[in-house]
C-alpha cells in the first residue's frame, strides 16, 4: 500500500467517523427539538394514567438533562447498543437483527438478477446496429422512469392474483422471492446495462480488442474474454449508489409485497415515531455504506490496471 | 469534478446517441402538455377533483369516465389531470429548493475560505453518505408526514450535489484569474459572484436540475405512496396509487393511470433534459459529460 | 387518547350476526360451516390477520388485536356467552358483596398452565396486580378495572377482589383476554419476555411469535376446562395453528385465493363480493359490539358549543349513505354510540337523527351563521364556519381517511369548512389534553355499554395529564347521574334502561355523530372448518379443524 493510498484511507475513515457522529447528533437534536414530548410519542393515542406516564419518563430517563441523555446515548452507540425501541418492546439491535435476513436475501437476489439482466443486455446490444441499440436504450429509459412500487403492483396483480403463477405472500422459498426481486431488479438493470454497454463500446474500439480480432478471435469470444471485464469496471464505481437504491427499494418493495424485513421495520417505526429504531437503521446503513466505500477505495486500484500504473 | 455532478439519471439522459429526433420532439410535446396541465388543468377537464359521487363508485373506464372512477366515485381522469400540479409542484419545488440552497452553500464553500469550505463539504458528505430514501424517512419521522415536509426531505439530500457543482465551478473561475482581474478593476465580491460565477455555473446547473426533477418526482411519489408525503384527498399521483392499491383486484384503473402518468412524466423529463444537455453544454452525447 | 387500534374492528360482548346480504348463516357462539360434519383431529390451520401488536402481553398492549393472538392461549375467570350472560370458566362461581365492592371467586380445581404451574388464587392475584402495576405500562387492560384495589388470597381456591368503589362492569371486563390469566411464572420473567411469549392455560400453547411474521401454536393435550356452554370439551382439534401477519389487504386476499392460507381475517369490504363469488370460499362476519366508530364534536369550545350547529352537522350530512356506499353494506351505519346488540343498546335510537339538509340549514341560520364568503362557506360576524378536525391520517384504517374526505365534501355543501389538523402520533396527546380541536374521531372498545361512561361522563373530559376519553368534552349533570347509577346496580334491566337514557340524551344533544359499526369479516377456504366466534367478534380456533383434500 502506497503512502498516498494510506493517507487517502485515513482521511476517508476520519471523515466517516465525523459523518456517523454527525448523523447521531443531528437525529438526537431533532428528536428533542420537535414539538411533542418523547413520552407522548411513546404513549401515542392510548390513554394512560399519570402513573404510567411517570413510569415511562423514569424508564427512558427522559427527566434527565438533555446533555446527560445525549452523553449516555453516544456512549451506548459506541458500545454497539442502539437503545430500546419505543414501540416494539425489544432492543433496537434485536429488532434489526431479526429482520436483516429476509431483506438481505431480497437484496442479494434482486442485485444478482439485475447484474445478470444488465450484462446479458449489454453484451447482446453493444456495438450492434442503430436499431438494436435504440431499442435497448428506449427500454432502459422506460426502466429507469417507472416507479418501482408501480412495477411491483402490476407484477403482483398479473402474475399472482390473475394468473396464479406465483404465491401472493413471499417467504415460501424461491417462487415467493421472484416477483419482488424482479420488481427491484428492473430499474437497476436498466441503468447498469446502459453503463455497461457504454463501457463495452469503448473497449471494443481499443487496440487490444482489434488485435484479438485480427488474430482471428470470434466476436462472442472477444466480448466475453476481453471486453466484459473492462465493461464491469464502471459498475464498481456505482456500488455506493446501488447500495442506497437497494435500501430504498427494500422499503417500497417489502410494503407492496407484504414481506417482512428491514423496510417494513423502518416504515412501522416512522409511522409510530419510533425514533430509536429509525436512527438505528440509518446509523447501521451509514456504517455499511462507509465500509463499502472504503473497501472500494482499496479494491479499485487492484481491479483497474490503469490506476496501478499511475501510482 | 465529474463525480460531483454525475447522477445516474443524467447518465441515462445523456446516453442515447441513437435516440431519434422524432422521439425527442415527442417527449418535448408530452412534457409541454403535462406542464400545461399543471398550470391550467381546467383546459383538459371540466370535472372537479374532489367531487365524489358515491353512486358512481368503481366504474370501469368509459366515455363518461375515460379513466374510470375510484372508490367514492371520483373521476380518475380529472384527478390525474389535477394531480399533475400536485406532483410537479412537489418535484419542482424540491429541486428549486435544493438548487437554491446548494448554490448558496456552494458559493460560500468555494469563495469564503478553507474553514467554511471544510464545514460545508463535510456536512454534504454526511448527507450524501446516508441512503437517500432512509434519510428522507428519518426527516419525516421527526417532522411528521406531509407534502411540504417531504419536499424538505428530498431537497435535503439533493442539495449537496448542487453545492458540489457550484463549488467546483466557483473554484475554477476563481483560479482562472478572472476574479483577480475583476478585483483589480475594483469590482466588489458580490458583483463578481453575480456577474461571473453564477452565469458560468448556471447552465450546467440548469441542465442537471431539469434532469433531476425526474428523480425528485419518483422520490416524492414514492413518499406519498408510503403515506408520508402528499395525503388524500390531494390528487397527487403517488397518493392516488397508494389509495388505488387496495382496490386493485376489482378496479385496476385507479392505480394504473396515476402510475402511467408518473412514468410518462419522468420519461419525457429525462429525454428533454438529455437533449438540453447536448444543446446547451455541447457535450458528446454518449460521454455523459466527462469529455469536457 | 383513544383507540386508533391496529385491528379491523373492535368491541366485545354479544356476538351478533351482521348483514344477511353476506348470504351466510351464523349462530351465537357456534359456527356457520359444516354443521353436522364430523370434526377430524390433527392437522394445521393457517390463518392470516392484517395487523399484529408490537407487544403481545394483553395486560400491557394498547392494541386490541392482542386479544386475537392470545385468546388461543389464555383462559379467563369468566366467559360471556352469545346472549351477553356471564358464565363460569376458570372461576366456578362468584359472590358480590352488598356494597358492590367485593367479588369473591371460587376457582376451578385441577387447572394447570402449560408450563406446569397450577392455577390458584395466588395466580389470580399475580395477574390482576400485574395489570395495574405502573411498570406494566398498561394502555388498555388497566382501564378496564379502574377501581381495582387488591386481591386477597383467602385459600388456594378462593380469591377475593376488592374495589375502591362499585364497578359493575367488572365481570364482563374479566371475560376479555385483556384480563386473561397468564402463568405467574411467566409474569415474573418481565415485560420483554411477555412482549414475545405468552404462557397460559388455554387450548393452545404458543410456540413462537416473530414480529412481522406471526405466531405458531400447538395443541395443549391436557386441556379440559373450556367455558361452561362450549360446543365441545377436551383438547382442541387442531394439532397446530399458524397465524400469519399480512398487512397488505390485496396480498392477504391473494394468499387465500391461491390457497397459501386457509382463512383470513380483516377482509376489506371491497373484496367481500369477489370472495363470495369465488369457488369454495365463504365469507362470514360479526358486528363488533361495544363502541362504534363515531365523530365527537368539542362541546366546550369553538362553533360546536352551540347545540344547533352540532345538530346541523349531524343531520345535514348523509352519514348512512356515505357509509353504505364506501363499505358496500359490510359495515352498517350506526345511530348510537354503542353497537346494536350490546347489552344496553337503545333500539329506538335510530329515529332521533334523520338526514334533513333543509332543517340543518335552518338550524345554522338560527344559530347566526347566515353570511356566505366567496368560497361558499357560511360566516358569522365575518368569521368562517370552520371545523378543525383532529385526524391522525398516518394510522387511519378501514378507509376512514376516505370516509373523512367524503364527510368533508358533504359538510362543504352545508357551508362548513372542515380542516384537518396536522396531528401526528406524538402531538395527539397534547392537542387532546388542551382541547384544541372541534372534531375528533375514534372507536372506543369496552366490554359493554359502560363505554358510555368513558365517553360522556364529565369526569372523563381529557385533563392536562392527557388521561380522559370524553373527547366531546361533554358535561351534563343528568347524564353523569345516570352513569353513576349504572355502577351500583347489578340488575341488567335497570342498567340497560339507564344506558338507553344516556344514549338518547347524547344523541339529542348531538354530543356524538355515530358513523358506523365495525364488523370483523372472515373469509374461509375449503380446508378450514368450524372456525367459531369469540364474544369480541374475533375468530375462535378452539373447535376449528381442517379437512385434508
Amino acid at each position: 500500500m502506497t503512502a498516498t493510498t494510506r493517507r487517502r484511507l485515513l482521511t476517508r475513515l476520519a471523515t466517516s467517523l465525523v459523518v456517523i457522529w454527525g448523523a447521531i447528533t443531528v437525529s438526537f437534536c431533532a428528536l428533542h427539538l420537535t414539538p411533542g414530548d418523547v413520552e407522548d410519542a411513546i404513549v401515542g393515542t392510548s390513554i394512560v394514567t399519570p402513573q404510567v406516564r411517570a413510569q415511562i419518563v423514569a424508564e427512558y430517563g427522559l427527566d434527565r438533562p438533555l446533555v446527560a441523555q445525549y452523553g449516555s446515548y453516544l456512549g451506548r452507540v459506541l458500545r454497539g447498543d442502539l437503545g430500546h425501541s419505543y414501540q416494539r418492546h425489544e432492543p433496537v439491535v434485536t429488532a434489526i437483527a431479526s429482520q436483516l435476513g429476509p431483506s438481505l436475501l431480497l437484496a442479494v437476489t434482486g442485485m444478482g438478477l439485475a447484474l445478470i439482466l444488465a450484462t446479458a443486455t449489454a453484451l447482446l446490444t453493444a456495438g450492434r446496429s442503430r436499431w438494436v441499440r435504440g431499442l435497448a436504450s428506449g427500454a432502459e429509459l422506460v426502466g429507469t422512469s417507472v416507479p418501482m412500487f408501480w412495477v411491483g403492483i402490476l407484477l403482483l396483480t398479473v402474475f399472482s392474483f390473475q394468473l396464479g403463477w406465483f404465491p401472493a405472500v413471499g417467504g415460501d422459498g424461491l417462487t415467493g422471492l421472484l416477483l419482488p426481486a424482479v420488481s427491484m431488479a428492473l430499474p437497476v438493470a436498466a441503468l447498469l446495462s446502459q453503463v455497461m454497454r457504454e463501457g463495452l463500446e469503448r473497449v471494443l474500439h481499443e487496440p487490444f480488442v482489434l488485435t484479438a480480432r485480427a488474430r482471428g478471435m470470434g466476436d462472442t469470444a472477444v466480448r466475453l474474454r476481453h471486453a466484459l471485464r473492462h465493461a464491469l469496471l464502471p459498475v464498481v464505481t456505482l456500488a455506493g449508489w446501488l447500495f442506497g437504491l437497494m435500501l430504498g427499494a427494500m422499503v417500497v418493495i417489502e410494503k407492496v409485497f407484504s414481506r417482512e424485513g428491514l423496510g417494513g421495520l423502518m416504515l412501522d417505526a416512522v409511522a409510530g415515531k419510533d425514533l430509536p429504531v429509525v436512527m438505528g437503521v440509518v446509523l447501521i446503513s451509514a456504517f455499511v455504506y462507509v465500509v463499502v466505500n472504503v473497501a472500494l477505495d482499496l479494491l479499485y486500484p487492484l481491479i483497474d490496471p490503469r490506476l496501478q500504473e499511475e501510482r | 469534478m465529474t463525480h460531483a455532478i454525475d447522477t445516474p439519471r443524467r447518465r441515462i439522459a445523456g446516453a442515447a446517441l441513437s435516440r431519434p429526433r422524432l422521439g425527442r420532439w415527442c417527449a418535448a410535446l408530452v412534457l409541454a402538455l403535462i406542464v400545461l396541465t399543471a398550470i391550467a388543468p381546467g383546459l383538459f377537464t371540466s370535472g372537479v377533483p374532489h367531487e365524489a359521487d358515491p353512486l358512481a363508485a368503481l366504474r370501469a373506464p368509459s366515455g363518461a369516465h375515460p379513466f374510470g372512477t375510484d372508490a367514492i366515485g371520483r373521476d380518475v381522469f380529472t384527478r390525474v389531470v389535477y394531480g399533475a400540479r400536485h406532483s410537479l409542484v412537489a418535484a419542482v419545488g424540491a429541486t428549486v429548493l435544493a438548487v437554491t440552497a446548494g448554490t448558496l452553500l456552494g458559493l460560500v464553500a468555494g469563495l469564503a475560505g478553507r474553514i467554511a469550505d471544510e464545514i460545508i463539504m463535510r456536512l454534504a458528505d454526511i448527507t450524501l453518505s446516508l441512503p437517500t430514501l432512509l434519510l428522507a424517512l428519518l426527516v419525516l419521522t421527526i417532522t411528521g408526514p406531509g407534502t411540504l415536509n417531504s419536499i424538505y426531505a428530498i431537497a435535503l439530500y439533493t442539495a449537496p450535489g448542487y453545492a458540489r457543482l457550484v463549488r467546483v465551478q466557483s473554484m475554477v473561475i476563481r483560479r482562472s484569474g478572472y476574479v483577480e482581474a475583476a478585483t483589480a478593476l475594483g469590482l466588489t465580491r458580490a458583483r463578481i459572484v453575480v456577474r461571473h460565477i453564477v452565469p458560468n455555473a448556471f447552465i450546467p446547473l440548469l441542465v442537471l436540475a431539469t434532469i433531476e426533477v425526474g428523480t425528485a418526482l419518483v422520490a416524492s411519489s414514492s413518499l406519498s405512496f408510503l403515506g408520508l408525503g402528499a395525503r388524500p384527498p390531494a390528487p397527487e399521483w403517488g397518493a392516488m396509487l397508494a389509495g388505488g392499491r387496495d382496490y386493485f383486484s376489482v378496479a385496476w384503473w385507479i392505480a394504473v393511470f396515476p402510475g402511467a402518468a408518473i412514468t410518462l412524466t419522468v420519461l419525457s423529463i429525462t429525454v428533454v433534459g438529455g437533449a438540453l444537455q447536448r444543446r446547451l453544454e455541447g457535450l458528446d452525447p454518449s460521454g455523459g459529460g466527462r469529455n469536457r | 387518547m383513544h383507540v386508533l387500534r391496529r385491528r379491523g374492528t373492535r368491541g366485545s360482548g354479544v356476538a351478533v350476526m351482521l348483514a344477511a346480504s353476506l348470504g351466510l348463516t351464523a349462530c351465537g357462539g357456534g359456527t356457520a360451516q359444516d354443521r353436522g360434519a364430523t370434526p377430524v383431529l390433527g392437522g394445521t390451520l393457517r390463518f392470516a390477520v392484517h395487523a399484529e401488536p408490537s407487544n403481545l402481553d394483553p395486560h400491557a398492549s394498547p392494541s386490541d388485536v392482542t386479544g386475537l393472538l392470545t385468546r388461543p392461549v389464555l383462559d379467563s375467570l369468566v366467559a360471556m356467552d352469545g346472549a351477553g350472560r356471564i358464565r363460569p370458566w376458570l372461576a366456578e362461581s362468584w359472590k358480590v358483596s352488598a356494597d358492590h365492592r367485593t367479588y369473591t371467586f371460587t376457582l376451578r380445581d385441577g387447572v394447570r398452565f402449560s408450563d406446569g404451574t397450577p392455577f390458584d388464587a395466588a395466580a389470580v392475584k399475580a395477574n390482576l396486580d400485574h395489570v395495574v402495576d405502573p411498570r406494566t405500562k398498561s394502555a388498555l387492560a388497566a382501564g378496564l378495572i379502574p377501581s381495582y384495589r387488591e386481591t386477597e388470597v383467602v385459600d388456594a381456591r378462593t380469591a377475593r377482589v376488592e374495589l375502591s368503589r362499585p364497578h359493575s362492569p367488572l365481570l364482563s371486563a374479566l371475560s376479555t383476554p385483556y384480563l386473561g390469566m397468564q402463568s405467574p411464572a411467566a409474569l415474573k420473567k418481565g415485560p420483554e419476555f411477555l412482549a414475545r411469549q405468552i404462557v397460559g392455560s388455554g387450548p393452545f400453547v404458543m410456540e413462537s411469535f416473530v414480529p412481522r411474521q406471526g405466531a405458531v401454536y400447538h395443541r395443549n393435550p391436557n386441556y379440559a376446562w373450556p367455558p361452561q356452554g362450549a360446543a365441545h370439551t377436551g383438547a382442541a382439534r387442531l394439532e397446530r395453528l399458524q397465524i400469519r401477519t399480512i398487512p397488505e389487504d390485496s396480498v392477504r386476499v391473494g394468499a387465500l385465493t391461491s390457497g397459501q392460507v386457509d382463512a383470513i381475517g380483516g377482509v376489506p369490504p371491497v373484496n367481500v363480493e369477489q370472495l363470495r363469488a369465488g369457488s369454495g370460499l365463504k365469507v362470514d362476519s360479526r358486528q363488533a359490539p361495544g363502541g362504534t366508530y363515531n365523530y365527537y364534536p368539542n362541546t366546550a369550545s369553538g362553533p360546536f358549543t352551540d347545540v344547533r350547529v352540532r345538530q346541523a352537522f349531524g343531520s345535514g350530512i348523509d352519514f348512512a349513505t356515505i357509509v353504505e356506499k364506501l363499505y358496500f353494506g359490510v359495515y352498517e351505519p350506526s345511530s348510537s354510540p354503542v353497537a346494536p346488540g350490546t347489552a344496553g343498546y337503545a333500539p329506538d335510537i335510530g329515529d332521533l337523527r334523520r338526514y334533513d339538509p333543509q332543517a340543518a340549514a335552518a338550524l345554522l341560520d338560527q344559530a347566526g351563521w347566515t353570511g356566505r364568503d366567496p368560497q361558499g362557506y357560511r360566516t358569522k360576524d365575518g368569521r368562517r364556519l370552520t371545523i378543525r378536525w383532529m385526524f391522525v391520517k398516518s394510522i387511519a384504517r378501514e378507509q376512514r381517511d376516505v370516509l373523512a374526505e367524503q364527510v368533508q365534501a358533504a359538510a362543504r355543501k352545508l357551508g362548513f369548512e372542515v380542516r384537518f389538523l396536522d396531528v401526528t402520533l406524538s402531538t395527539y396527546a397534547g392537542v387532546a389534553a388542551r382541547g384544541d380541536y372541534d372534531l375528533a374521531d375514534f372507536s372506543w372498545q369496552r366490554v359493554d355499554a359502560d363505554a358510555l361512561r368513558d365517553l360522556f361522563h364529565s369526569a372523563n373530559v381529557p385533563a392536562a395529564d392527557g388521561a380522559g376519553s370524553n373527547a366531546a368534552r361533554y358535561s351534563d349533570p343528568q347524564v353523569d347521574a345516570w352513569l353513576d347509577r349504572t355502577l351500583r346496580t347489578e340488575d341488567p334491566a335497570e342498567r340497560a334502561e339507564l344506558y338507553a337514557d344516556v344514549q338518547r340524551k347524547v344523541i339529542q344533544d348531538a354530543a356524538v355523530f355515530p358513523v358506523y359499526s365495525p364488523a370483523y369479516v372472515l373469509a374461509v377456504g375449503e380446508r378450514a372448518r368450524d372456525i367459531g366466534w369469540e364474544q369480541q367478534a374475533y375468530p375462535s380456533f378452539y373447535g376449528a379443524w381442517v379437512r385434508e383434500r
